[in-house]
């Protein structure tokens, strides 16, 4: 029913990039430092959380990097995580 | 800022506060179990005006899950407008069947705090005890509702159909400092049902509401607790602004320093009961 891999893949066409972790019915997103000005939208914010519904998911929160882990995630590929 | 009221709803909320006054009258002295929130402020403050200091005695149930903040704000805004108060502490953490934190947890902790305040109210010669549900709040999840039935306690504002908008614009006319004050349950809810309450997990959350008031948040604001992970709910405005790249490191650190490994913004922003929805309660 949830989906963290078939979420990432709908997110990314919206151009956030990140890897999704399940925490029950928490999709917590993993992003790139570069989502995060796609993520200023209300109207994005929408989009993610109805995505975020359609994938099983009840909520959607994106985690605020650290200086460190930013940096390293936007030279990454995205990373399923489940 | 100025908003109007349209006549209907003025007609109907003074009705509705004729009907308070009456009720009140009829029941004195009146007891309110009082928080300092926007209901119980709102019923102590009309208790008053219209009992004198007499007629009304507010009493506060102090524990580890009512914020030291709110405490110190009950207690200020009954000092102005002279609102006697009397101060019990609770001890719902010491309840193992609270601490385990069933989905019926709010039922525990108002048991405990009905078991005690309503005898010391009787005892000082209050035979009515009040408390500051609203006629919204009948459409939630509310298991603490049943403890105050079960223990004689009644609700004005939910009887006579006083909705939360109608409570703070009658608040609003009596300049009550709290008529655009955020609701503001107590810590235990925003740690998800089946993680046990502990004072120390209460603090933690405390100490990072706090720190992101501290930052100029304002509003409604929960921090969330999953374990290492804060999930942070602010209101649209403030959730567009800290998700500017150059700005969400403040607040990361921040509750870092109150004790979380990890931080996220919830994208949905606020909600009142939330945690019910993640859990499927009461839907």
């Amino acid at each position: 029913m949830r989906n963290a891999s078939a979420l990432a893949a709908a997110i990314a066409e919206l151009g956030v990039h990140c890897s999704v972790e399940a925490r029950g019915a928490l999709a917590l997103l993993l992003p790139v430092s570069s989502s995060f000005e796609a993520l200023q939208s209300p109207d994005t914010r929408r989009t993610v959380v109805a995505l975020a519904r359609q994938h099983g998911f009840t909520h959607v929160a994106i985690e605020l990097p650290s200086d460190r882990r930013s940096a390293g995630r936007d030279a990454d590929a995205p990373l399923l995580r489940d | 800022m100025e908003t109007d009221i349209a006549p209907d709803t003025e007609l109907t909320l003074a009705q509705k506060e004729a009907d308070l006054a009456a009720w009140l009258v009829a029941r004195a002295p009146v007891a309110v179990g009082f928080s300092g929130g926007v209901d119980s402020t709102y019923l102590a403050v009309t208790a008053r005006l219209r009992l004198g200091s007499d007629g009304v005695l507010a009493i506060i149930g102090r524990s580890p899950s009512y914020p030291a903040a709110q405490w110190a704000a009950a207690r200020q805004v009954a000092r102005s407008f002279d609102v006697p108060v009397l101060e019990l502490d609770t001890a719902e953490l010491d309840d193992p069947r609270y601490a385990a934190n069933p989905s019926n947890r709010c039922y525990f902790c108002k048991t405990e705090l009905w078991s005690k305040l309503v005898p010391v109210a009787h005892a000082r010669g209050f035979p009515t005890v009040a408390d500051g549900t609203n006629a919204d709040d009948l459409g939630d999840w509310r298991p603490g509702a049943q403890a105050a039935r079960e223990h004689g306690v009644a609700s004005p504002l939910a009887e006579l159909g006083f909705s939360k908008q109608d409570i703070r614009d009658a608040s609003r006319r009596l300049d009550l400092p709290t008529w655009q004050q955020p609701s503001s349950p107590c810590l235990s809810s925003r740690l998800p049902y089946g993680i046990e309450v502990t004072p120390a997990r209460l603090k933690q959350v405390e100490r990072a509401e706090e720190a992101l008031r501290a930052l100029g948040i304002a509003g409604d604001l929960r921090v969330r607790y999953h374990e290492e992970l804060a999930r942070v709910e602010l209101g649209p405005a403030e959730l567009t602004r800290w998700l500017e790249p150059g700005r969400f490191a403040t607040l990361r650190t921040a509750l870092v320093d109150a004790g979380f490994e990890r931080v996220a913004l919830d994208l949905r922003g606020f909600r009142s009961g939330s945690l019910n929805v993640l859990h499927g309660v009461g839907q």
